[in-house]
């Protein structure tokens, strides 16, 4: 049997293509519905073109070789055998499955910068202003400004309008940055139509957008937006404020690589430095008998993840892949990179905090502490820097701040973040808090 | 840059502690590390500083005055690595004898060791399972956060003409007629005729580097933290088995939980102890035995999420005692290692030992029993 880890995108398209081969696939997924953080609610909000989905999810329910298990949160997996055991909580329960193979499509999440206010009630990611409309129909606010960077504001900004917010995007980087992709733009024409989609949506829906700008504080209501170059540094500080309850800011996705560390899955760093597994021609990892597709192979999108996914559900079904599949994997990877350079998260946003601005909203660590933790006692990366300060230990585990404190770190030792310590800091043993009862109750025997 | 005195190779809180000791007794000291400050085992410490754990005889000694000593260099350094004598309290689940007998044996050895009944028992700790009838009160017992600990008392080192270099690795420890002269590391060479090894379980390399040898190896062992809970536990409670598993030479797995508060409102829950290379596999077993352990001890904690855990390598010598002392081959080469899961608690005992032996001065204890000497005796 052929586990799938995962309900988006890149899951679904590998439990398709795998069962289309003869295969029994368990599609395991937190929540209680199919479709991913993307595709969970087929309502009108979702986006472009995401009637895609809807063959997608027909296959989930209706084929007879896919099972799927829902609301189901992987905590840990371990070598058995030849094969592997996803140890998994259901409605407060810890389950077990076992499986000869393993598709681990395990997503992103949205990617954070600090910034004065950004700690306050009323700031939010717009994955999450995304998720309290497709999950429970609640539009964030009345007047809510989505900012930050990259294509994914459009979709946020655009479905919070249609449910009545009066909605401002500032996007920090220029649309010019586009012509430096002229072969991605020319091998990707589909996504042509996709633009005019959102642009006729941002003017009939009367949504204010401006470029090279960012949300560099936020205070009871207030926020204030500066100019801001390319690499995020400010050009030019508070040149407006605007009023707002609602502020959704977030600055691309980093993929959640928490269980394939686990599983021992090589990681490198993606161009960007984000964190991302290794990954061959067929989508294996470098343990054997795993297979990983979608953003945790690096951020690409819905059209990315579908193709991946594809070739890793073929590959683990051990068929061949079609070289159709191949070039739609190239292209969209070449759309890919079009974003990374179109949309960069360079370390610019350092310039827009104060000594006593939060780095770490879990532990409450402010931006001083961790200067101070380097000058006065000697720490030289982002670990020695948790050890004494602890940013990066609290719910999160640091998934929402290690990289901004590895970056603040390095500035201040005036060196570069290794590759070592980007590394280090995705590695997580336990990919999701389990009670200390349940976790006991677990022993073998 | 001036030729220092003496060189300390490692910069956890063993090697902090005799760099502190050595500049108060007025030498120039130059601390190196491959890693930074508390890169290695000290950075996986939960902070013990145990008495309760000691049988009588050298180990315990060495552990009384070294927790004075602690409470000694938080005066002298500051009040930057909270220290706390919050205690320790040891409950037996059945048959409380071995218990009592070491409780009593510890006492005429200067040990507060305070016999508690049910009552008083559940008193110290309300939340622990009505199960427990009997157990022993430490006061003695204490606890830091030993990262933060080793990170200024290098920071007052520095202040007093002390000097620190990080991210060096040493390649080569200089010997020339059985005396050391210096290393050689990946940031260039130091001379000097005191080279003090306090590098953990990388000691036994450093020692081999010079041409000796010392028997140490690494021993794996996790904690895991929970998720900022209300104040469940007062004191570092364990069972009275962990007493029993720190003199052990067993290599099969045995846990033993040792479960504690911290000042974040996170419960520390720790020691298991497995003999093994220097492979960092995590064990789901591992970790569930812990967690039934420490429900087992509060089963208030049954509830409580666990939120990570990781895990560290001590350092141990054959015969569960620290290497403090000269080397047997090497003169000018000292070691303070081995000190397995102690070393936090040891660190400023060992390194007040090596000052005074260094400066030939009388010290509060005879040190035969941890000298490096005792294996090369042991061959033979």
């Amino acid at each position: 049997m052929i586990i799938v880890v995962g309900a988006g995108p890149a899951g679904l398209a590998a439990a398709k293509s795998a069962a289309s081969k003869g295969c029994h696939v368990t599609v395991i997924d937190s929540q209680a519905r199919g479709g991913g953080q993307y595709w969970r609610h087929q309502t009108e909000v979702s986006g472009y073109k995401s009637n895609r989905s809807i063959d997608y999810l027909h296959e989930l329910q209706q084929n007879i070789l896919i099972t799927h298990i829902t609301g189901a949160q992987v905590w840990s997996a371990e070598k058995l055998g030849d094969g592997y055991q996803l140890n998994y909580l259901q409605g407060g329960v810890e389950k077990k499955i076992s499986g000869q193979k393993i598709i681990l499509t395990t997503g992103a999440y949205d990617r954070t910068l600090p910034f004065p206010g950004w700690t306050t009630s009323g700031v939010m990611t717009p994955g999450g202003a995304q998720s309290l409309l497709k999950g429970h129909g609640v539009v964030a606010g009345k007047t809510i400004v989505v900012s930050g960077t990259g294509p994914f504001l459009l979709p946020v900004a655009t479905a919070l309008a249609k449910n009545g917010a009066r909605v401002e995007i500032i996007e920090a980087q220029s649309p010019l940055r586009w012509a430096l992709s002229p072969l991605a733009l020319l091998l990707n024409p589909g996504k042509f139509p996709e633009l005019i989609h959102y642009v006729s949506a941002i003017l009939r829906l009367k949504i204010k957008v401006s470029f090279g700008s960012a949300v560099t504080g936020y205070h009871n209501g207030e926020v204030n937006i500066s100019k801001v170059r390319s690499n995020l540094s400010i050009r030019k500080k508070n040149v407006r404020s605007a009023t707002a309850d609602v502020v959704a800011t977030g600055w691309g996705f980093l993929p959640d690589v928490t269980l394939g560390g686990i599983l021992g899955c090589a990681q490198t760093l993606d161009r960007d430095e984000t964190v991302i597994f290794a990954v061959d021609r067929e989508q294996r990892a470098s343990v054997q008998n795993i297979w990983i597709a979608g953003e945790a192979t690096g951020i690409g999108g819905a059209d990315l993840a579908l193709a991946e996914g594809a070739i890793a559900g073929l590959s683990a079904a051990g068929s061949r892949i079609p070289m159709a599949l191949i070039w739609k994997r190239f292209t969209k990877r070449l759309f890919a990179r079009a974003l990374q350079r179109s949309y960069p998260v360079g370390a610019g946003w350092q310039q827009w905090l104060t000594d006593e601005t939060v780095i770490c909203r879990c532990e409450e660590v402010s931006c001083q502490e961790v200067i101070e933790s380097v000058q006065e006692l000697g720490a030289e990366d982002a670990r020695t820097s948790k050890l004494f300060t602890r940013a990066g230990m609290g719910l999160c585990q640091g998934r929402v701040c290690s990289r901004n404190v590895s970056d603040l770190v390095a500035s201040t030792t005036k060196c570069a973040v290794s590759r070592n310590e980007r590394l280090a800091a995705s590695n997580r043993p336990i990919a999701a808090p389990i009670s200390l009862g349940v976790l006991g109750d677990g022993i073998a025997g | 840059m001036k030729s220092p005195d003496a060189i300390v190779i490692g910069a956890g809180i063993v090697g902090a502690s005799c760099a502190l000791s050595l500049t108060n007794a007025g030498l120039n000291v130059l601390v190196i590390d491959r890693g930074s400050v508390s890169s290695g085992t000290t950075g996986a410490g939960e902070g013990n500083i145990l008495v309760s754990d000691k049988d009588p005889g050298p180990e315990l000694t060495l552990a009384l005055r070294s927790r004075d000593l602690w409470f000694e260099m938080q005066e002298d350094v500051g009040d930057y690595f909270e220290l706390e004598a919050k205690g320790g309290v040891v409950v037996a689940r059945h048959d409380d004898s071995a218990l009592m007998k070491l409780a009593s044996h510890q006492r005429e050895h200067g040990v507060d060791a305070q016999v508690v009944g049910q009552a008083e028992l559940h008193n110290l700790e309300p939340y622990l399972h009505p199960e427990f009838h009997s157990g022993v009160f430490y006061p003695q017992d204490a606890q830091c956060q030993p990262m933060l600990a080793a990170a200024h008392v290098i920071r007052t080192v520095i202040a007093r003409g002390g000097q620190f270099i990080s991210q060096a690795k040493v390649t080569e420890v200089l010997v020339k007629d059985s005396q050391v002269y210096g290393i050689q590391t990946s940031k260039g060479k130091f001379l000097a005729p005191i080279v003090i090894n306090a590098t953990g379980t990388w000691a036994g390399e450093i020692a081999r580097m010079a041409g000796s040898d010392l028997p140490i190896a690494p021993r794996r062992g996790f904690i895991l933290v929970t998720e900022p809970a209300p104040q469940y536990i007062s004191h570092k409670v364990y069972d009275s088995d962990y007493v029993a598993n720190v003199a052990s030479s067993d290599a099969d797995l045995q846990t033993s939980t040792v479960v504690e508060g911290t000042r974040s409102g996170t419960i520390l829950i720790g020691a298991s102890r497995e003999r093994v290379g220097f492979d960092g596999s995590k064990n789901v077993e591992i970790l569930r035995k812990l967690a039934a352990q420490a429900t087992s001890l509060f089963p208030v904690l049954r509830d409580v999420q666990l939120l990570r855990a990781y895990h560290g390598f001590r350092p141990y010598a054959p015969d569960h005692l620290p290497v403090v002392g000269e080397d047997a081959q090497v003169k000018g080469l000292w070691h303070s290692a081995g000190h397995e899961g102690a070393g936090i608690g040891l660190a400023p005992g060992s390194a007040a030992l090596i000052t005074d032996e260094i400066l030939g001065r009388p010290s509060f204890m005879d040190a035969s029993a941890f000298s490096p000497a005792r294996f090369a005796m042991a061959k033979v």
